[in-house]
């Protein structure tokens, strides 16, 4: 297992998908727009790819790379689906709050 | 460690421009949750977007790297603008936490703390994984079915081609299926209730 790639140590570049993967987490946690909320998910999804990136080059294993292909493909169907779901809930609340969103409340 | 990092910031530029990608990075991810513009988020996110590519092309996985510029910088980020522009978000509501700043800054150190379990918990997985990588050289591809076959390759890109369509040929199958499936289920979704088309059939176009 090589610690650097290309110069750059192995451990910075996984703290910076730490970093992107809380920032992800606190703007789900501290927004209430939908739209912002699917946002924060792509951030978590493309630190997530970060990781898979890094230790396939660490590891010299190119597995890596190709299941980070499969997350993108697999993002893009998510943002296709819940946007589509963001416009149906808009229809029919005319808000994209998440606060409001609380018909299965019971 | 730290003589070792010294002499990669004197020596290599590769490093200098992680360094520059990652602060782009991080500050305009923080610009995307902080942001009260849902418009500059989604502006801020494109920003992201590429820097990461940027750090993929340093790290050598061109193909993600063009993959990231294509599926996320274009294709998710004009559907994320659209759905803005559709619902016309400038009246947006506020967080109720903007006006709670103990509120705050305690989910602000929940996700610090979230950062630094992460962080040790990826790099104490580092040293564990020790073995010598196998099935991928820089130039050839190993492909078991074979027996002793290997597929010669040049490039990232085509490394990565050779795994997908080797190695993950069924799961690339079923991303095609669950992709057909994921559209349809959005024009579902989206489209207006039958009727309401019926009702209100002068409006449409």
């Amino acid at each position: 297992m090589n610690q650097f790639i290309n110069d750059i140590p192995v451990s910075y570049i996984l703290g910076l998908a730490g970093i992107l993967f809380s920032i992800g987490v606190l703007g789900i946690l501290i927004r209430r727009n939908i739209v912002i909320i699917f946002m924060s998910v792509e951030l978590i999804l493309n630190s997530v790819n970060l990781v898979f990136v890094t230790f396939s080059k660490a590891l010299s294993h190119i597995s890596g790379e190709t299941i980070v292909f499969f997350v993108m493909a697999i993002a893009a169907a998510e943002a296709a689906v819940g946007l589509a779901l963001v416009i149906a809930i808009f229809r029919h609340k005319k808000s994209t709050n998440v606060d409001e969103l609380q018909s299965m409340r019971w | 460690m730290d003589e070792i990092i010294y002499m990669n910031i004197e020596s290599s530029p590769s490093f200098l421009l992680f360094i520059f990608f990652g602060t782009v990075t991080v500050v305009t991810a923080l610009s995307v949750i902080f942001q009260k513009n849902p418009v500059v988020s989604a502006v801020s996110l494109v920003f992201t977007f590429f820097s990461l590519a940027g750090i993929y092309g340093i790290m050598g996985a061109l193909f993600i790297a063009t993959m990231q510029v294509l599926v996320y910088a274009g294709a998710i980020m004009v559907l994320i603008v659209f759905v803005l522009m559709l619902l016309s978000q400038r009246t947006e509501t506020l967080s109720r936490y903007r006006k709670h700043p103990i509120r705050l800054v305690l989910l602000s150190l929940f996700a610090l703390g979230f950062f630094f379990l992460l962080y040790s918990a990826l790099t104490t997985g580092v040293p564990h994984s020790e073995q010598k990588g196998k099935g991928y050289e820089l130039t050839e591809y190993s492909f078991p079915i074979q027996g002793t076959g290997t597929v010669n390759t040049k490039g990232n890109v085509a490394t990565v081609g050779a795994s997908t369509y080797l190695d993950y040929l069924l799961p690339f199958e079923m991303i095609s299926i669950l992709l057909l499936v994921a559209v349809l289920g959005a024009v579902i979704l989206a489209k207006k209730r039958l009727t309401e088309v019926e009702q209100t059939k002068d409006n449409v176009l």
